[in-house]
């Protein structure tokens, strides 16, 4: 058995609640409510009034251990700290380009505080010295434009935002930048091109952006939940931020469950929590009773994991890599007895066939190729040479690309043919 | 004359002075040029080429990479239901067919309907599956008979004035 903290027992998810404290409030959205209920933008007064220096900010959430929430999981104030100190421009940059199947937290972030995104952008862009940060989200989310929109207008209505914030000195101006359906512009250097106005293809790190980002200049590029958390960080310390999770994945984490499930939502939960725990007694388990066949815990590149694998496996960077897997954007997607793997594999072969970017060849090829053989086995056209060159065409994909979505195609396609290969065999000619 | 109304015009001039490069600007602009007309020309590239000095082969690139922008003439409404795992594994296949023989049938006995319908990737909406968007509008939990039940209520509405515009530019 996995060795659970003490304090996780008997307590609820909702008792754990850093960055939804708002949840459940009508206005939520409202600079007041944000003010009144939240603590809001004393963070920032704090950073500007108290004589904290950049350095001061970088060194808190650095201590705090907070991981980027993206996906990737690389320290937050590790990344600010590779920006270039002195004058100049600089950039900061939201990532919500949320399209990871299976992730709709950033969302729901947007949803209910959408000010604390405003203000951990303005404090982080304090720390690294942007002048102009950008939230860069998806064109089809056209509610979760409108609520930043309306935030940032509110921020700036307040003094928060502008050419001398509370006095302090301290410039800072904030837009939105809405993309215009891309899967591939979630990848950092990506995004940078479709901001730049271009195609949203990945260039080659390094340089990286904190070097040499947006328009040439040093530009951090971070998930929304990363910034969203920082002022909390700010006010409360790293120490108490430090007591949520576990020692190597320190704090709380939202996690969007999905698939057929009793309550599926976002939920806030620290990390190290229990996966089956989640799944069966604050989830309700699976709809009409249905049995668990297989998880996949971090979106859908993250390779699957069995039922049998989850049983042990905790919620936190550490435990899902031991058992083979990912927490990546920490999508929980729920699969049943009865679904056949073959046709999970077509439908995830489906995604990334189409969201490849093109620019590499392994990759523009090698998703095109799964999904066809995929498509191939479910129709009982394909042979067992065929069945096994999937393997084949995903060890070209991984690590010979540019960015990695070949990578997320390839491991979860390899993931599930080594797991599941019995379930293919009556597909199969010959 | 200016090739674009005087709204889109305002709207375009706003968005080249709002970012670092006139380049950046060029997203945004085939959004409003969309917005307005519901579907981007070759004119209409040629038009921000000449009259904003946009390079014609920039917004091509932009306009052929970005599956939001339509290249060609829509109808009215766009039934776009999310087909990725999440929505999958609660019956989105089954909602696109039924939208889809429902359009057909309409097509059939001579009644067509302003819808066409398409199944896309994750709209990032995945606890409330399935989830779809008609036009700018999110609905989630969408079953097939909840998605028949939409296709009546927008179908009994005004069209949209982009699709209006759209349809009156076809007949110019």
């Amino acid at each position: 058995m996995p060795v659970i903290k003490n304090e996780y027992l008997g307590r609820k998810p909702d008792e754990f609640r850093i960055l939804l404290g708002l949840e459940g409030h009508p206005d939520s959205r409202n600079l007041k409510t944000y003010l009144e209920k939240s603590n809001g933008y004393k963070a920032l007064e704090k950073v500007l009034k108290g004589g904290m220096s950049p350095d001061d900010v970088i060194n808190t959430v650095k201590a705090s251990g907070l991981r980027g929430r993206g996906g990737a999981g690389f320290p937050t104030g590790l990344k600010w700290s590779f920006v270039p100190k002195g004058q100049g421009e600089k950039y900061l940059i939201t990532n919500f380009d949320e399209g990871e199947p299976g992730t709709y937290k950033d969302c729901y972030i947007s949803e209910v505080t959408p000010h604390s995104l405003v203000e951990g952008k303005i404090i982080a862009s304090y720390a690294i010295g942007a002048q102009k940060s950008y939230i860069y989200i998806r064109g089809e989310f056209y509610n979760e434009i409108k609520w930043c929109e309306k935030a940032i207008q509110e921020a700036y209505d307040a003094g928060y935002l502008g050419d001398n914030i509370m006095g302090s000195g301290f410039k800072h101006h904030m837009d939105v930048y809405c993309g215009a359906g891309a899967y591939i512009c979630g990848e950092e250097t990506g995004l940078i091109s479709s901001l730049e106005g271009k195609k949203g293809q990945p260039k080659l790190k390094p340089p990286f952006p904190a070097v040499k980002g947006y328009l040439g200049k040093p530009t951090v590029v971070n998930n929304v939940e990363s910034l969203a958390v920082v002022p909390w960080i700010i006010n409360n310390g790293p120490d108490a931020y430090k007591k949520y999770g576990t020692e190597k994945s320190p704090g709380t984490k939202l996690f969007n469950i999905s698939g057929p499930i009793v309550h599926p939502g976002c939920y806030e939960l620290p990390l190290g929590y229990p996966l089956m725990r989640f799944i069966n007694e604050d989830c309700g388990g699976l709809l009409d009773g249905k049995k668990l066949k297989a998880v996949i815990p971090g979106g859908s590149s993250a390779p699957v994991l069995t039922a049998k694998e989850c049983e042990n496996v905790t919620l936190d960077y550490e435990s899902i890599a031991s058992a083979g897997s990912m927490l990546g954007s920490g999508a929980i997607i729920v699969i049943p007895e009865g679904v056949g793997m073959p046709s999970i594999l077509e439908n995830l072969m489906d995604f990334y066939s189409h969201e490849s970017c093109g620019q590499c060849t392994p990759c523009r090829e090698g998703t095109g190729w799964l999904y066809k053989i995929s498509k191939h086995i479910l129709k009982g056209n394909a042979t067992r040479s065929e069945f096994e060159r999937i393997n084949m065409v995903a060890n070209n994909m991984r690590g010979k690309t540019i960015c990695v979505l070949s990578d997320a195609a390839a491991d979860p396609a390899r993931a599930i043919i080594a797991k599941y290969a019995h379930e293919f065999e009556p597909y199969l000619k010959g | 004359m200016p090739y674009f109304s005087q709204e889109l015009t305002k709207i375009i001039e706003g968005y080249l002075k709002r970012y670092e490069t006139k380049r950046s600007s060029i997203l945004p602009i085939l959004h409003a040029v969309q917005d307005e007309k519901d579907w981007i020309s070759d004119q209409d590239v040629d038009a921000l080429d000449k009259e904003f000095g946009l390079s014609a082969v920039d917004i091509r690139e932009v306009l052929t990479f970005y599956t939001m922008y339509r290249k060609s003439p829509p109808k009215p409404y766009r039934f776009e239901i999310c087909k990725s795992i999440s929505c999958w594994l609660l019956g989105a296949n089954e909602t696109i067919l039924a939208v889809r023989k429902e359009i057909e049938k309409a097509e059939k006995e001579g009644r067509p309907l302003p819808f066409e319908v398409h199944g896309v990737e994750c709209l990032g909406q995945c606890g409330y599956a399935p989830s779809t968007l008609i036009n700018k509008d999110r609905h989630n939990n969408v079953t097939p008979e909840k998605a028949l039940a939409l296709i009546k209520e927008y179908g009994s509405k005004e069209l949209p004035k982009a699709a209006i515009n759209c349809a009156a530019n076809a007949k110019k």
